[in-house]
């Protein structure tokens, strides 16, 4: 064999910029869909990819990955498993299909912006990868959901959800707007590969595929495990961009990048990753709490990493730190009261057992949260479950469209969290929404939460059922308990309840 | 998307796909309708494109200009079906057989010896012609990338992210043969000069003026125009075929038998073109745009391929050859 090595032509393949003379550089590379900073020329020239791949090699491997998940993905053998698992395995899927599909492939549209806009060929080239990598992501997922429909109507919203007003889907559209379809080709790269991919979704990755062969689902373990190989490629894009503006002068620009696109993913995350592991995980297959995982792979890593690069720690990180402790508890405890508001059934995660558990991660859960349980417990135990869901909607941050919530054992400190911008009222989640509001705020100031849109009229009938029917949900497709209520009764036999 | 509550309570596939009666195949499930974005960005629509943000952020003037306000019309953009339904598993299958084909040939024919044995002549139009090709097709690479970014339905940006991948498999076969022909032949600039070729020499004008000005066509139906029905036919008859043709007659084999393996791309690349101009033509008056955009971008094709091939040996014949194969291929359109 007089094969060359890929080092040996690799830099001649990433030698393509030139000087345009029949249009302008301006025309050719906008500010704005490009590189805002206008950065020097010396400066993108350091640009390094750190994870090289040549066209050959990629399309070789990725042929076997697929072969790998496609193979295992026997619809037999699925059928099998799907049948045996548990509704609460059945919610994680759902849940995870309908949030990340489409999500995934809509990052196709980032990766194609950095892949025309970037400055740096290498740049450009590692983005045509992951253009493609999100369309390997989005294709496999909906074809593992749309291979589950038999099992329920419910994964359909693989499909369907980011289409629809449902109030998870206006939360995922408004991060995803914002942090992946929104920017520059800079930007994206630092939010999107780097706060998000590299902070996030590769360790919720390898968590998530763990948790799927511990629950014996190795066909989605397999499937989960073979995309975080491909965001441990592309999630590199932003790395070396980061390095180059710390190095020539543009920290400041970077580090607000950073903190803007992690604490908007971070929502995201808390809310998908944060309830499935401390509650829609069945307790015997739980190997840590989300708290804990956050600390081990999360904040340590991701600290590590942004020093590594000269940057800061995000100005909030205390109260980040704090956060991981209670917000996606109040996200959960809503999945579970408004869980006909979802595509997906809720299990809540609470039986005597579970609640021994969360109050040794959490120490001092059931003086807080664990309160709010028992009492819908009992009112599950007297017959009242008409008392478990509300009737109106909930307050929801003007930001993020996620409700309000925060921990029922300390008073509330509301002040920090609203202001008012062109006459209109704006609550935020948290004062780190607020600060990201008015870092631009004609940016975000039109963004129409359920609730808004409720208030301007678009929900008719105006009443619960109306938004339920708004939201694209019928009856067949609204979330109900997934284990009809069984929790409230553990131990205190003889169940009496009749079925959700 | 947008669609109402299911009554259902099992389904055969996604219930935007019930309507059509037919049962999808693998590649309408996966690849039917996936970009949200184009639930409000389509041309036509209302817009903003993308909801969340203020109407007049940047990225929101920018679809709405290049892709809204797009003058194109089709009742239902997201029926457009790549003719190949390429998916992404089957993307990799066809090219990683592809790759081992051409991996194979590089293997041999550097076994036998082949670079020493070429002409100085055909070295000399190597150094200006092939070597800097990678300019070329890198521009291409970007251009496909952009218009994956800004199309009406997700069936469309995938062909053109397809695209983009095989743009970049042939700047890494030309930068591959770069270092091969550095390495077996000081002297003549190879690894050195493309840049130089690219940006000053006459051949390369054309195609570098044509390729410029289509990155900057932002707008969808110019951008497809320019593209896919001028700049790549013209590059794929100019740089790649007619000059495979030359090679042949200077015993060149290797590139030779690259050249016919890019042109598989190029020929599926005219598939879903031509898919896309049908599926258009469905509506009147988009025929008409494609032709009033044509008028403007066909001179520059043509000038790009005229400028080229007056560096090949035989060049007129070669500069006829493309030209008219260039016309065929949009005849064979409808246009």
């Amino acid at each position: 064999m007089t094969l060359l090595q890929r080092s040996d032509w690799y830099d001649v393949a990433r030698d393509t910029n030139w000087t345009p003379s029949f249009v302008s550089e301006a025309d050719l590379f906008p500010p704005e869909m490009s590189d805002p900073f206008d950065m020097p020329k010396a400066a993108w020239a350091e640009y390094d990819e750190p994870y090289k791949v040549s066209y050959a090699e990629y399309v070789k491997v990725q042929r076997e990955k697929d072969a790998g998940v496609y193979a295992v993905n026997t619809a037999a053998a699925r059928t099998r498993f799907m049948e045996e698992a548990g509704q609460r395995w059945h919610s994680i899927l759902k849940l995870h299909f309908g949030a990340v599909s489409l999500a995934e492939s809509s990052s196709q549209i980032s990766e194609g912006r950095m892949a025309r806009f970037g400055m740096a060929p290498g740049m450009r080239n590692m983005a045509t990868f992951g253009l493609l990598d999100e369309i390997r992501h989005g294709q496999t997922q909906l074809y593992f959901a749309h291979e589950s429909l038999k099992h329920s109507p419910q994964f359909n919203f693989a499909h369907k959800l980011l289409g629809t007003q449902e109030w998870g889907a206006i939360m995922t559209r408004a991060t995803l707007d914002d942090v992946f379809l929104g920017r520059d080709a800079v930007t994206t790269a630092i939010m999107l590969t780097f706060a998000f991919e590299t902070g996030f979704t590769n360790m919720q990755f390898i968590g998530l595929a763990g948790d799927a062969a511990e629950a014996g689902d190795t066909s989605f373990s397999n499937l989960i495990s073979s995309i975080q190989t491909d965001e441990s490629r592309h999630a590199q894009i932003g790395a070396p961009l980061l390095k180059l503006m710390v190095k020539n002068g543009y920290k400041d620009e970077a580090q607000k990048a950073v903190d803007i696109g992690f604490w908007r993913t971070y929502r995201f995350f808390a809310l998908l990753t944060g309830t499935v592991i401390d509650y829609f995980m069945p307790l015997e297959k739980r190997t840590s709490s989300f708290k804990e995982f956050m600390e081990e792979w999360i904040v340590g890593q991701f600290e590590r990493t942004l020093l590594d690069m000269g940057l800061d720690l995000p100005w909030y990180w205390d109260f980040f730190l704090e956060d991981i402790e209670s917000f996606h508890h109040g996200m959960h405890i809503g999945w579970w009261l408004y869980r006909d508001t979802v595509w997906f059934n809720v299990p809540a995660g609470v039986s005597p057992a579970e609640r021994d558990w969360l109050e040794s991660k959490y120490p001092g859960w059931n003086d807080s949260w664990g309160r709010l349980w028992s009492q819908i417990g009992e009112n599950i135990r007297a017959g009242r479950t008409d008392l478990t869901v509300p009737k109106t909607l909930p307050v929801v941050c003007s930001f993020n469209n996620l409700p309000m919530v925060t921990d029922p054992s300390k008073p509330w400190a509301g002040k920090d969290q609203m202001l008012t911008y062109k006459g209109k009222k704006y609550y935020f989640q948290s004062h780190v929404e607020k600060w990201v509001f008015e870092q631009d705020p004609e940016r975000y100031a039109a963004h129409q939460t359920l609730i808004d849109q409720f208030l301007a009229g678009r929900i008719q009938p105006p009443t619960y059922e109306g938004a339920l029917n708004y939201m694209g949900l019928s009856p067949v497709e609204r979330g109900k308990d997934a284990e009809n209520f069984a929790w409230a009764f553990a131990g205190r036999e003889p169940r009496t309840m009749a079925a959700e | 998307m947008k669609e109402g509550p299911v009554e259902q309570a099992r389904l055969k596939t996604w219930s935007a796909l019930a309507a059509q009666r037919r049962k999808p195949s693998e590649y309408e499930a996966v690849a039917f309708d996936t970009h949200f974005l184009n639930d409000y960005a389509q041309p036509g629509r209302s817009g903003p494109a993308l909801p969340s943000l203020g109407p007049d952020t940047f990225v929101n003037r920018w679809y709405q200009k290049n892709l809204i306000d797009s003058p194109l019309r089709h009742d239902d953009w997201l029926a457009f079906r790549d003719p190949e339904e390429v998916t992404y598993r089957r993307y990799n299958i066809v090219q990683e057989g592809q790759e081992n084909y051409v991996a194979e040939v590089l293997d041999r024919f550097s076994n036998e010896g082949h670079d020493a044995g070429l002409d100085a002549e055909w070295l000399t139009v190597l150094s200006r012609l092939y070597t800097p090709q990678r300019f070329v097709h890198h521009a291409v690479q970007m251009a496909s990338a952009y218009a994956a970014t800004t199309t009406p339905a997700s069936t469309i940006s995938h062909c053109y992210a397809f695209q983009s991948a095989d743009a970049l498999r042939a700047v890494s076969h030309v930068s591959y043969r770069t270092v091969e022909l550095a390495r077996a032949h000081a002297g003549f600039g190879f690894g050195e000069e493309e840049r130089r070729h690219w940006e000053k020499s006459a051949e390369w004008q054309g195609f570098r003026e044509l390729m410029e000005k289509a990155l900057v066509a932002y707008e969808f139906g110019e951008t497809f125009v320019a593209l896919n029905l001028v700049a790549k036919p013209a590059i794929d008859e100019a740089c790649v075929r007619q000059f495979g043709r030359a090679a042949r007659r200077f015993e060149d084999s290797v590139l030779d038998l690259l050249s016919d393996a890019i042109l598989k791309d190029s020929a599926r690349s005219r598939a879903w073109t031509g898919g896309l101009v049908r599926f258009m033509a469905q509506k009147d008056g988009n025929m008409d745009l494609l032709r009033r955009w044509l008028a403007k971008w066909q001179p520059l094709g043509d000038a790009a391929i005229e400028g080229f091939c007056a560096g090949l040996p035989d060049g007129d014949r070669a500069a006829a050859a493309a030209r008219q194969a260039t016309r065929e291929f949009r005849d064979s359109i409808g246009l």
